[in-house]
């Protein structure tokens, strides 16, 4: 059941939401006087491109048609012998004024072609620019507003959601909120001013041009409301059809063991040909929508013909006035007309649909940190390392507490090993340290000052946490030892290396420190990113260590590498490992075996051996294999 | 994912599809369709001549109006002429459409059906060794553009007779001028080629740098411990910033290509208008053309550039189309290697239950993970299997289930090959509760009857009450009929398992096997469960593999396995009496329990 297949169920049909409008229009204002000089390059882009028509008409209606040319022609062809000389030499001489007036023509044409296209240059660059910028910026501050929610919160939302936020909703919105603005701006601009250029050049014509454009609109609106609601439909049924086959496929062992293969089949055929007549439907409006509107088209050009040649021919009351190079030009102004009509309801969709994409980021945008940094930050020049938990009650879900009444205090470079059975609450002890949470009652301790005082990165770089699952990063293993301060010398990098046993491994891994982690198909071994995490740790050269050992088992070479390593890290620090190493515990100050979210038994090896309780049954059960 | 499973399959696997295979493949669907694309195409001649007739219109009316022949009857005949054929293009058009699109979508379906029924009669090597993303993919993505080559494709190339028609009318009306239209054609053709291919290098680019963010961004969402452990998140931000920079400036480097690339084609097409006009304008002052010819000369030309700017799209819609095809093919081609086959004894209908290993080995890859297995389970006993993970537990009991065959050796079923029973009958006896319990996002009833659709409310009722999952059912909003999984409600751990155990007892199985399928309820309900599978049916084979000693010690059996061998069989005392690696997980197993009673 894959979350990826179901989730175009989530499809929305947002409306139109002003608060929201004025909320997105805040990104862009910064850039308003580049949005005013790409609308500025539009209307005369949009100016000159309509200028064209006209032009043509111009020219076919003078020097092409060349009226006193043609009349002279005509004289020529019925003149007496005697005055065809003089006939064929002032044909001659008009067509070269017209030849030159014809030329004349094409070279304004030209500069008008080159106008509007440097015109529609400029403008697609501000808009890009402006997009990509204002995405840019919303991305950041989605990354920067997840990177300081809680573990909480992660951990209650699927990382593929909160990618789409960071990825294909903020693409929606630079597509429709700055493409799709420019754009409307663009087909208003082109419907008035081809209007203007209809109605100064023959209004009756203009009129009758203008028939068919209510129909255009009207089956535009409709065809798209058919072809939408077709549309989510199929989403639904296609995120229905794969989200079965993809529960087929991971459940290939069940369907086939217990021989369902061929109902399963079934069910999957109806899901399918439910997609496919959905499609059917779909593609039944799109065959009627696209003829219709050529129709709609042809009728405008067919309606130009009649009314226009009538007007020629004289015939018609209002303007008489006519001529081919105008029916010409009226024929591109219909075409030219009814794009931006036909593409309204078109706009409109995908505005809504930015909505949704908005909606879901500010809904993001507006959840508030649950761990915050305190008003005063502290920072204490000098860490000790003296730690304390006093009188602790915490529950991932408060009605359900882990630790109750807890207190334990650590005295700095003191090294305490934490056992206890699954479940005892030791993990969460590290976790309320680092201030992953916050504790419900009493409070954690560092150096005798709240840690919900401390400034809190600071407070965690002074803590190395060294966690059960080495969470490596793509980049190279120096990357990682790393993690991104660049105030550390290679030097110091491939000392800590070195001191913690992982440099004999990345020695021999191609490309030594430079070696790429996450390169497909070499992967490096448990032990292996145990070391690498210890340098990782010591690196960054905490004054606190926290260690929750990992479980599985690695080869005894390697595990004499790690238990070397642990000693040396926890040398001089104050440490708390969650053991499950007997040297560890060996090596400890002291040992505290928690049980139930309560400190059960307290003090070294040999004593808590000796009491033959709790550490008893577990040292039999944990550790004594390991002796 | 896909990694580990490289790393245990050394090769890949041995399925290449000849390129003669998408052509054979497209006929082998399509064939039945052929009715409507050739009659779909048929169309394509009709409103083509009737588009074309259009120039000849507009031809007549200027001439007319020019020589002032024009009545106010010859433009209504004109009038009527252009709405007519409009019309009849129109509808033309209208079939067209919904004959070829609407037979790619049959196709789309039939392919889809088929496809879904071979992936789900390969075997588990072919799980093994592939992704579940790359199975999906093949039947998204690869799907799509072999349904789009077929559906807009062809019909993109049937119009494209549009094309040759057009310039034989411009041909008709100035050869000259035709000449001059297509001068210019190679020019821009090269050009657009260097935008397009630039455009794909850049686009590419930008892809990268985007997988780049989304890695990043990835990244430290699921290393979001890390990174708040380190108190690093500041500089975190800063590197995203970094990125997304550079990807804002990839980004917008392929927006000014793009932008560069529309007002030069607006620039080209103007350049060509402006010569035409020139040319043809030329013609008509010098008298050899006339103004009613060119003018429909200048309506073909609009009638020339649409299907031109098609071909482009149609050619790669062909080329994405057989490279789906052939990646779907691929799958298709992989035979299903679990299946009947000559040596299947077809007399065989029904299984008792006697299991045995005759020396058997089997391997993952290059990986072996069995040695030499020899055992036998008399019909009805109850046998258990333990052992560290990896030992080979799981691999024994998939190839009882015959998921596998095994490299050497034989699994005998009553005295039987494995490989001789036929698949259904074995598969038949077969009653199965997984390690990790998969439901369907269907309703309780529908995953209880998962394995007989046709039991009974009374057995059904009797398969809950055995596997303690009756209380529960009752307690569901819907009781049998509530939704499952995504839509509907989730169950917790231990429900799951006991719906799992249910649905398996349903089909009442002569072999019954538990792959550490009780791990999730706790120990006194598993006893109860085990009590009462045992009391159902004496004479039922039973498998357990667990890593409880409390699920396995009243087995008839117990098989301590390591490092793919068995290296200690016999019953709970025995085997604890013996003292070896069973006796130590016992012990253990005290210990936690004495542990888990401390308050």
């Amino acid at each position: 059941m894959s979350a990826e297949y179901h989730d175009a169920d989530e499809v929305q049909i947002a409306s139109y939401d002003r608060t929201l409008m004025r909320r997105l229009m805040r990104y862009v204002r910064p850039y308003r006087l580049w949005f005013a000089m790409a609308v500025l390059c539009l209307l005369a882009a949009s100016v000159l491109s309509n200028a064209v028509p006209y032009l043509t008409m111009r020219t076919i209606d003078g020097p092409i048609k060349g009226a006193d040319r043609e009349e002279i022609r005509v004289q020529l062809a019925e003149a007496a012998p005697d005055a065809v000389p003089d006939l064929e030499m002032a044909l001659a001489a008009q067509i070269a004024v017209d030849r030159s007036e014809l030329y004349g023509w094409m070279i304004i044409l030209g500069f008008l072609l080159f106008g509007e296209m440097t015109m529609r240059f400029i403008q697609l660059i501000i808009v890009s620019f402006i997009g990509q910028t204002t995405m840019m910026e919303m991305r950041i501050e989605i990354f920067s507003h997840l990177q300081k929610m809680s573990l909480r919160y992660l951990d209650s939302h699927p990382v593929g959601r909160l990618m789409t936020r960071v990825t294909t909703d903020v693409e929606k919105i630079q597509q429709s909120i700055v493409t799709g603005m420019v754009q409307v701006a663009s087909d208003l601009f082109s419907i008035i001013i081809i209007l203007a250029y209809m109605l100064y050049i023959n209004w009756s014509l203009a009129l009758v041009c203008l028939i068919p454009v209510p129909f255009i609109l009207l089956v535009s609106i409709v065809f798209r409301k058919y072809a939408r609601d077709s549309y989510l439909e199929i989403r639904k049924k296609i995120a229905r059809v794969n989200a079965n086959m993809q529960e087929n496929v991971s459940g290939v062992r069940v369907v086939q063991i217990f021989d369902r293969g061929k109902r399963n089949l079934e069910v999957y055929e109806k899901l399918n040909a439910d997609h496919r007549d959905e499609w059917l439907r779909q593609v039944r409006n799109f065959a009627v929508y696209f003829p219709v509107v050529d129709f709609l088209s042809t009728f405008a050009i067919a309606l130009i013909i009649w009314y226009g040649g009538r007007q020629i021919v004289g015939d018609s009351v209002p303007y008489t006035d006519a001529s081919f190079g105008m029916l010409l030009a009226y024929v591109q102004y219909a075409e030219r007309l009814f794009q931006p009509v036909k593409a309204i309801a078109d706009r409109y969709n995908l505005l809504l649909e930015a909505m949704a994409s908005s909606e879901r980021i500010f809904q993001l945008l507006d959840t508030p940190e649950d761990i915050q940094n305190p008003p005063e930050p502290v920072r204490p020049e000098v860490v000790e390392g003296r730690i304390e938990f006093r009188e602790i009650t915490f529950g991932y879900d408060p009605k359900r507490p882990v630790l109750t009444d807890f207190n334990l205090a650590i005295q700095p470079g003191e090294k305490v090993a934490v056992v206890g059975h699954t479940g005892a609450g030791k993990t969460t002890l590290t976790a309320l340290l680092s201030r992953f949470y916050d504790v419900q009652q009493g409070g954690v301790y560092i150096d005798d000052i709240d840690v919900r005082q401390w400034d809190k990165d600071y407070l965690r770089r002074n803590i190395g946490t060294v966690l059960q699952d080495v969470f490596l990063f793509s980049g190279t293993i120096e990357q990682n030892i790393r993690l991104g301060d660049d105030s550390m010398s290679p030097e110091w990098v491939r000392a800590c290396a070195e001191y913690v046993n992982a440099a004999k491994f990345i020695e021999r891994l191609p490309g030594k420190y430079d070696f790429n982690v996450g390169e497909r198909g070499v992967n490096l071994s448990t032990g292996q990113r145990q070391l690498l995490a210890f340098a990782r740790t010591l690196a960054h050269k905490p004054r606190i260590l926290v260690l929750d050992e990992a479980t599985s088992s690695v080869d005894t070479e390697t595990e004499h590498l790690i238990q070397d390593a642990i000693q040396k890290l926890m040398e001089g620090r104050t440490s708390i490992v969650v053991a499950h190493r007997l040297s560890t515990i060996q090596n400890a100050d002291r040992i505290v075996v928690m049980h139930h979210g309560h400190i059960a038994e307290v003090g070294s090896h040999r004593e808590l051996l000796a009491l033959g309780g709790l550490y008893h049954t577990l040292y039999q059960l944990q550790y004594q294999d390991q002796d | 994912m896909s990694d580990t499973i490289d790393t245990i399959h050394g090769e890949r696997p041995v399925h290449r599809a000849d390129p003669n295979s998408v052509l054979k493949t497209l006929w082998r669907y399509n064939k039945a369709y052929l009715g409507r694309y050739l009659t779909g195409s048929a169309m394509a001649i009709g409103f083509i001549s009737a588009t074309l007739m259009i120039p000849l219109v507009i031809e007549w009316v200027v001439d007319n109006l020019e020589t002032g022949a024009m009545t106010r009857l010859g433009l209504w005949a004109a009038f009527g002429a252009l709405l007519g054929i409009a019309a009849v293009s129109g509808f033309l058009r209208y079939i067209q459409r919904t004959l070829i699109i609407g037979a790619s979508r049959h196709f789309e379906y039939d392919l889809r059906n088929d496809y879904f029924h071979h992936i789900m009669r390969l075997s588990q090597s072919f799980f093994h060794r592939t992704p579940t993303g790359d199975i999906m993919a093949r039947a998204t993505n690869d799907l799509n553009f072999v349904r789009m080559l077929l559906g807009p494709g062809v019909m993109g190339l049937v119009n494209i007779v549009q094309v040759p028609a057009t310039l034989g009318l411009m041909i008709y009306y100035s050869p000259q001028l035709t000449l001059v239209t297509l001068i210019p054609l190679p020019f821009v053709c090269i050009m657009v080629y260097g935008f397009v291919m630039y455009n794909h290098y850049q686009s590419k680019r930008v892809q990268e740098q985007f997988s780049v963010l989304s890695t990043r961004a990835q990244e430290n969402l699921s290393g979001a411990r890390v990174v708040q452990a380190y108190g690093i998140a500041d500089r975190e931000s800063a590197v995203f910033e970094s990125e997304s920079r550079k990807y804002m400036r990839e980004s917008l480097k392929l927006a000014i290509a793009q932008a560069l690339m529309w007002p030069f084609i607006g620039i080209v097409v103007g350049t060509l208008l402006v010569i035409i006009i020139w040319q043809g304008g030329g013609m008509v002052i010098a008298g050899t053309l006339s103004i009613a010819a060119f003018s429909a000369f200048l309506i073909c030309l609009v009638m020339l550039a649409w299907p031109i700017a098609e071909f482009g799209w149609v050619l790669t819609l062909f080329q994405r189309g057989i490279v789906g095809m052939n990646r779907i093919n691929e799958f298709l081609a992989v035979a299903p290697d679990i299946r009947d086959s000559d040596r299947t004894r077809r007399d065989i209908a029904m299984i008792q239950g006697e299991i045995r290993f005759d020396a058997v080995s089997f391997a993952y890859g290059d990986q072996k993970v069995l040695h030499d297995i020899d055992f036998e389970i008399r019909a009805g006993q109850t046998i258990a299997f333990v052992g560290p993970t990896g030992c080979g537990k799981s691999t024994v009991l998939s190839l009882i289930m015959r998921e596998f065959d095994p490299a050497a050796g034989r699994v005998l079923l009553d005295g039987v090959d494995a490989r001789e029973v036929p698949v259904r009958t074995l598969r038949d006896a077969m009653g199965y509760v997984p390690q990790d319990t998969f439901l369907f996002s269907d309703t309780v009833w529908h995953n209880l009857t998962f394995g007989r659709a046709e039991a009974t409310q009374a057995d059904v009722d009797f398969a809950c009450e055995v596997a303690q999952f009756a209380e529960t059912v009752t307690e569901l909003p819907q009781v049998y009929e509530t939704l499952l999984g995504e839509r509907g409600i989730n169950l917790s751990g231990g429900q799951k398992q006991r719906l799992a155990i249910a649905r398996a007892v349903v089909r009442d199985p002569r072999i019954l096997i538990l792959d550490d399928s009780l791990s999730a309820v706790d120990t006194h309900t598993e006893e109860e469960i085990l009590t009462r599978l045992k009391a159902v049916a004496e004479n039922r084979t039973t498998l357990i593999v667990s890593h409880r000693v409390s699920a396995v010690r009243h087995a008839d059996a117990i098989f301590v396995m390591e490092d793919g061998r068995i290296v200690e069989r016999g019953t709970h005392m025995e085997l604890v009496a013996e003292g070896g690696e069973y006796a130590r997980m016992y012990e253990r197993q005290l210990l936690e329990e004495q542990l888990e009673e401390t308050p």
